[in-house]
C-alpha cells in the first residue's frame, strides 16, 4: 500500500551551454581585427559586409576574401576563499573562419551584392574529468556559421546603405558530471548535444563625409538561437535509470543585438585611425531554459537565471602603410564582461577582455592581399562564484588568437 | 631577419600567455596549534555509517577529513584511528542499496538491506590499543555524554573495548586524555536523546547500557563540564559541536504520517471494520493517516497526527502484509507521539544550552550543527551537487537515517573549518565534499 520512498532528488542540471560573451568571437576581417576589431567606419574590404553591410558598395570590384584564426584559451581556476585547488582548463585550438564574397554587380555600379559565412560565436572549454566543478562542467563545446546575403546600394558620393539576412546555425555539446555514484563510486554522466538555428539581420549605412573623414553605424538584429530538438544522454546506476530517461530537449538562447558607430579619419596620406563602440544588448541573456521531452521526477525542466547587462565594448586601430608592399596594423580593444558578480560559471569564466591586436598586410600584386594578425586577449583576474551551484574561485583567463587571410580582388 | 625577430617576438609572448595567478598558502592563524589533534565524540565521530561501522567509513570520518586539512597548517601526518579490517560492519553487518522485493510486493524495488554474506570480522573484538594506540579519533559509537563519567565503560562497548587502555577500569573521561593533544573537537551529546528517540519514546525497550533514556540535564551538565574542563586543562584550543535536532533526521521523517494510500474500495472495507467506532477511524481514497497503538485513547489507537512521526525501522512487511496501520495499530515502540517529540525537542534544547554556556565560558569556538541540520533540510549545495536531509537521493544520509556518508561527514568538516577560520583567523582550505562518497546505487 505504502511505497519506499526512494525517488532521485531533481539534479542541477540547468547551467552549462553559454553563447555568452567569451563565445563571441568578433573576429571577423583581419585587417580590422589587427585594427582593434574596428570596422564600422572603413570599407576596406569584404569583410565590411559583417561590420558594415553599408561599406559594401564602396569596393571597387568583386572581392574574395578568406580568413582563419588559430585560437587558443588558456584558463585557470583558483579555489577561494581559501584557495589550495587550481586546475587549468585543458589546451585546445579553434579556428574560427570567415569567407567573405561581394562588390559592384557591374563595374562603377551603383548596386553591390555579397556573401558573408563567417563564424561569430564558438570555440568552449574542456576541464578535466574529475576535476572539482565536474558536476557544473566537463566540457562544452559550440560551433556556429552564419550565412548572410548582402546587398548595398551608393545613394550618392557621401551615403551608402546596405543590409544583409542572416541564417544561423550551430551545434553545441555539454558534458557534465551527475552526483550519482555507482557501487564503485564513480560519478553518473550527463551529455547533451543538438544544433540550433536562428535568423537575424544586418543593416548599415556607411558615410564618406569627405576624402578625409568616414563614418559607419551599423545594426546587427539578436538572433534567437533555437536548439528545437537536441537529445540528452544519462549514464547512472541501473537502478536509477528510469529516472533519467535518454531524451530530447528543448531550449533557445536570445544572442544580442549589436550597434556600432565608427569613425575612420586619414590622418596623413599613409596613416589611417579608427575608432569604434559597440552596444552589445546582452540583457536578451536573462534565464537559460531546459525542457526535456520526458520529464520524471528527478529530471525536471530546468530554468536558469543569467541575467546578463548590456555592454559597451570601445576599441581603437590604427593603419600605417609602409612603402608600396606593406601596410601595418595596431589595435587595442576594451570589452566588459557582461556576466554579473554570482552568475560566473566555469562553462564560461568570463571577464572584461583587454585586447591588444597588430597584423600585416602584404600586397603581393595589384590584386591579391596576404594579411596576417595576432591577438592577444588578457582578463584581469577575477574573483567570482556561480551562486546557484556554489561554485566560487578567482578565473584568469589568456588567450592567443594568430590569423591569416588572402583576399583576390577580380 | 624581419620574419626572425616577429616569431621571436611571437615565442615571447606565447610565453606570457598562460594565466599566473596562484592560490594563497593557507594559514594556522593566531593562538593555535594544530599539530596534534584529538576527535572525542560518539558514532559521528568513528565515521560509523549504514547502520554499523567498517573500515572506510572510518577512513572517512570528519575527524579524519579534518586532519587531513590541518596538514595543511602544521597539522600531523599522522591520524591514529582504531581502524577495522571489516569492510562489510561490525559488529553487524552493514546496510546496502540493493533491489528487494518483500512478500508482498508485487515488484521488486531500490531499498536498504543488511548484507548477507559471511562477514569479514575475524579479530575484530581484539583490544588494538597496545598495538596501534594511542588514539586521536576517540569517536566511540554509542557513548552519551553522562557515560564519559562511567567506570568500566569499555566492558559494555565493544567498540570502547577494543580500543581503550583499560576497558574493564577506566572511564571514557581518562582514555580521551591518554594521546597527546593541542587541539580537539567535542562532539557527544547525541546519543543522550538518540536512544530514547529511536526506541520510540516511553515505549524504548531497555537495552544493554540503558541508552533509551533521555538523559537527566543536571547529569549531563556535570559530564559535559567535566569532559571539556580535563581536555582544557593543558591549554589546548578546541571546537564544540552542539546536538542536531534528531527529529529532522530521515530515520523520523522517511515514512510520513499521512503515507497511508488507499484505493476507495479499500477505504470502505476499512471503515466498515471499523463501524462501531462511529466515525473515530475513518479512511478515504488517497493519501490517509496511519493507525497507531495509544494507551491514552479510549480504544488504544487513533490515526497519527501532523508532526507526530514513525520510524524507519518499521518492518516493511508489516506494513504491507501484517496490516500494519490499517487493521492493526503501529506499536508504540515504532512512533513518536506529539508528547514525546516535544520532551526531545525540549532536552536537545536543554542540552545545547549548556554546550552554548561551556563555549562562551572557555572563548572556543562552537559549531551550531543544530542550525545546519535546518539549513540542510532546506538544501545545501556544494560545487553543484545537491545535499539534504532526504533519505537516499539526499546524498548526505547513509542507508541507516541516522549517521551521514562520507560527504555529509565532510560538510560537517567544513562547518568545523569555518568556525576554525572564523576564531583564530586561520586559512584552513575547505575539504572538497565530493571527492568523498555519497550513497552508492548498484
Amino acid at each position: 500500500m505504502k511505497k519506499q520512498i526512494l525517488l532521485m532528488g531533481t539534479l542541477l542540471l540547468s547551467s552549462a551551454m553559454a553563447f555568452g560573451a567569451a563565445f563571441q568571437l568578433n573576429l571577423q576581417g583581419v585587417r580590422q581585427l589587427a585594427m582593434g576589431g574596428t570596422g564600422t567606419a572603413v570599407p576596406w574590404d569584404a569583410a565590411t559586409i559583417f561590420y558594415n553591410p553599408g561599406g559594401l558598395s564602396a569596393l571597387k570590384h568583386v572581392q574574395a576574401y578568406g580568413s582563419v584564426q588559430f585560437l587558443s584559451a588558456n584558463t585557470r581556476y583558483v579555489e577561494t576563499p581559501t584557495g589550495s585547488y587550481t586546475a587549468n582548463s585543458r589546451e585546445k585550438l579553434y579556428t574560427p573562419f570567415n569567407f567573405y564574397v561581394g562588390g559592384p554587380v557591374r563595374y562603377k555600379s551603383r548596386l553591390s551584392l555579397g556573401l558573408g559565412v563567417y563564424t561569430p560565436f564558438g570555440t568552449g572549454i574542456r576541464w578535466d574529468d574529475n576535476w572539482r566543478g565536474r558536476y557544473v562542467i566537463q566540457d562544452i563545446q559550440l560551433q556556429s556559421v552564419f550565412f548572410q546575403p548582402t546587398a548595398s546600394f551608393r545613394i550618392n558620393d557621401v551615403v551608402s546603405i546596405g543590409a544583409g539576412f542572416v541564417i544561423a546555425t550551430g551545434h553545441v555539446s555539454i558534458q557534465r558530471a551527475v552526483p550519482i555514484q555507482n557501487m564503485n563510486g564513480q560519478d553518473g554522466k550527463a551529455e547533451l548535444s543538438g544544433n540550433a538555428n536562428g535568423l537575424g539581420y544586418n543593416i548599415g549605412v556607411h558615410l564618406r563625409a569627405n576624402d578625409r573623414v568616414q563614418f559607419g553605424i551599423s545594426y546587427r538584429s539578436s538572433v534567437k538561437m533555437k536548439v528545437k530538438r537536441g537529445y540528452a544522454t544519462f549514464t547512472v546506476p541501473s537502478t536509477v535509470s528510469s529516472s533519467f530517461p535518454y531524451t530530447a530537449f528543448k531550449s533557445d538562447i536570445n544572442l544580442p543585438q549589436v550597434v556600432s558607430i565608427g569613425v575612420g579619419i586619414k590622418a596623413t596620406d599613409r596613416l589611417t585611425i579608427t575608432a569604434d563602440a559597440n552596444y552589445v544588448g546582452w540583457s536578451s541573456y536573462d534565464s537559460l531554459i531546459f525542457d526535456y521531452e520526458k520529464n520524471t521526477a528527478s529530471l525536471q525542466d530546468t530554468r536558469s537565471a543569467r541575467r546578463y547587462k548590456n555592454t559597451v565594448i570601445a576599441r581603437v586601430g590604427a593603419s600605417y602603410t609602409i612603402g608600396r608592399k606593406f601596410t601595418a596594423m595596431l589595435g587595442a580593444a576594451y570589452d566588459p564582461s557582461p556576466v554579473r558578480d554570482g552568475y560566473v560559471s566555469p562553462d564560461l569564466p568570463d571577464n572584461n577582455h583587454i585586447m591588444a591586436t597588430g597584423g600585416v598586410v602584404f600586397r603581393a600584386n595589384k590584386r591579391l592581399n596576404i594579411m596576417g594578425v595576432f591577438e592577444y586577449v588578457f582578463t584581469p583576474k577575477r574573483d567570482a562564484s556561480f551562486d546557484e551551484a556554489n561554485f566560487s574561485g578567482r578565473y584568469q583567463t589568456r588567450i592567443v588568437n594568430p590569423g591569416l587571410g588572402i583576399s583576390y580582388d577580380f | 631577419m624581419k620574419k626572425l625577430y616577429i616569431l621571436g617576438l611571437m615565442g615571447l609572448m606565447m610565453a606570457s600567455c598562460k594565466p599566473n595567478i596562484e592560490p594563497a598558502a593557507p594559514s594556522a592563524g593566531e593562538g593555535v596549534d594544530f599539530s596534534s589533534y584529538v576527535a572525542v565524540g560518539n558514532s559521528l565521530t568513528a565515521g560509523y555509517a549504514d547502520g554499523s561501522l567498517y573500515r572506510s567509513g572510518q577512513v572517512n570520518s570528519y575527524p579524519a577529513i579534518l586532519a587531513e586539512q590541518f596538514k595543511t597548517v602544521g597539522g600531523s601526518s599522522v591520524f591514529k584511528q582504531p581502524l577495522l579490517n571489516s569492510e562489510l560492519g561490525y559488529p553487524g553487518p552493514k546496510l546496502m542499496l540493493s533491489m528487494t522485493q518483500g512478500l508482498c510486493d508485487t515488484v521488486a524495488s531500490l531499498g536498504p538491506i543488511r548484507y548477507t554474506g559471511a562477514l569479514d570480522t575475524a579479530g575484530s573484538s581484539q583490544n588494538i590499543y597496545l598495538a596501534e594506540g594511542p588514539f586521536n579519533n576517540m569517536g566511540i559509537p554509542g557513548i552519551r555524554c553522562v557515560d564519559f563519567l562511567v567506570p568500566g565503560y569499555g566492558a559494555f562497548n565493544p567498540y570502547a573495548r577494543r580500543m581503550f587502555v583499560a576497558p574493564s577500569g577506566s572511564r571514557p573521561i581518562d582514555e580521551v586524555l591518554v594521546a597527546k593533544r593541542t587541539f580537539f573537537t567535542l562532539w557527544i551529546g547525541s546519543n543522550d536523546v538518540l536512544g530514547y528517540a529511536t526506541g520510540g519514546g516511553e515505549q524504548a525497550i531497555a537495552q544493554a547500557g540503558n541508552t533509551h533514556k533521555l538523559s537527566d540535564v543536571n547529569l549531563f551538565n556535570t559530564a559535559y563540564d567535566t569532559v571539556l574542563n580535563a581536555l582544557r586543562r593543558n591549554g589546548s584550543q578546541g571546537v564544540l559541536l552542539n546536538i542536531p535536532d534528531v527529529t529532522s533526521i530521515p530515520f523520523f521523517t522517511t515514512i510520513p504520517a499521512k503515507g497511508l494510500m488507499l484505493t476507495k474500495n479499500d477505504a470502505n472495507l476499512l471503515n466498515n471494520a471499523y463501524n462501531a467506532l462511529n466515525g473515530f477511524i475513518r479512511f478515504g481514497e488517497g493519501a490517509n493517516y496511519f493507525i497507531i497503538e495509544d494507551s491514552t485513547a479510549a480504544p488504544k489507537f487513533r490515526h497519527i497526527k501532523d508532526g507526530e512521526l514513525l520510524l524507519m525501522s518499521i518492518p516493511q512487511d508489516s506494513l504491507k502484509c501484517a496490516g500494519w496501520g490499517t487493521k492493526k495499530p503501529i506499536p508504540a515502540r515504532y512512533v513518536l507521539t506529539a508528547d514525546e517529540v516535544a520532551k526531545i525537542k525540549t532536552f536537545t534544547s536543554m542540552y545545547n544550552t549548556i554546550i552554548y554556556q561551556m563555549a562562551r565560558r572557555e572563548n572556543i569556538a562552537m559549531v551550531d550543527i543544530n542550525a545546519f541540520m535546518k539549513t540542510a533540510q532546506a538544501g545545501i549545495v556544494f560545487n553543484g551537487a545537491i545535499f539534504n536531509t532526504t533519505f537516499v537521493s539526499g546524498g548526505a544520509f547513509s542507508l541507516d537515517g541516522v549517521h551521514l556518508t562520507p560527504r555529509g561527514y565532510a560538510l560537517v568538516a567544513n562547518e568545523i573549518i569555518k568556525a576554525i577560520n572564523n576564531k583564530y583567523k586561520s586559512t584552513i582550505p575547505l575539504a572538497d565534499v565530493n571527492k568523498y562518497s555519497g550513497v552508492r546505487f548498484p
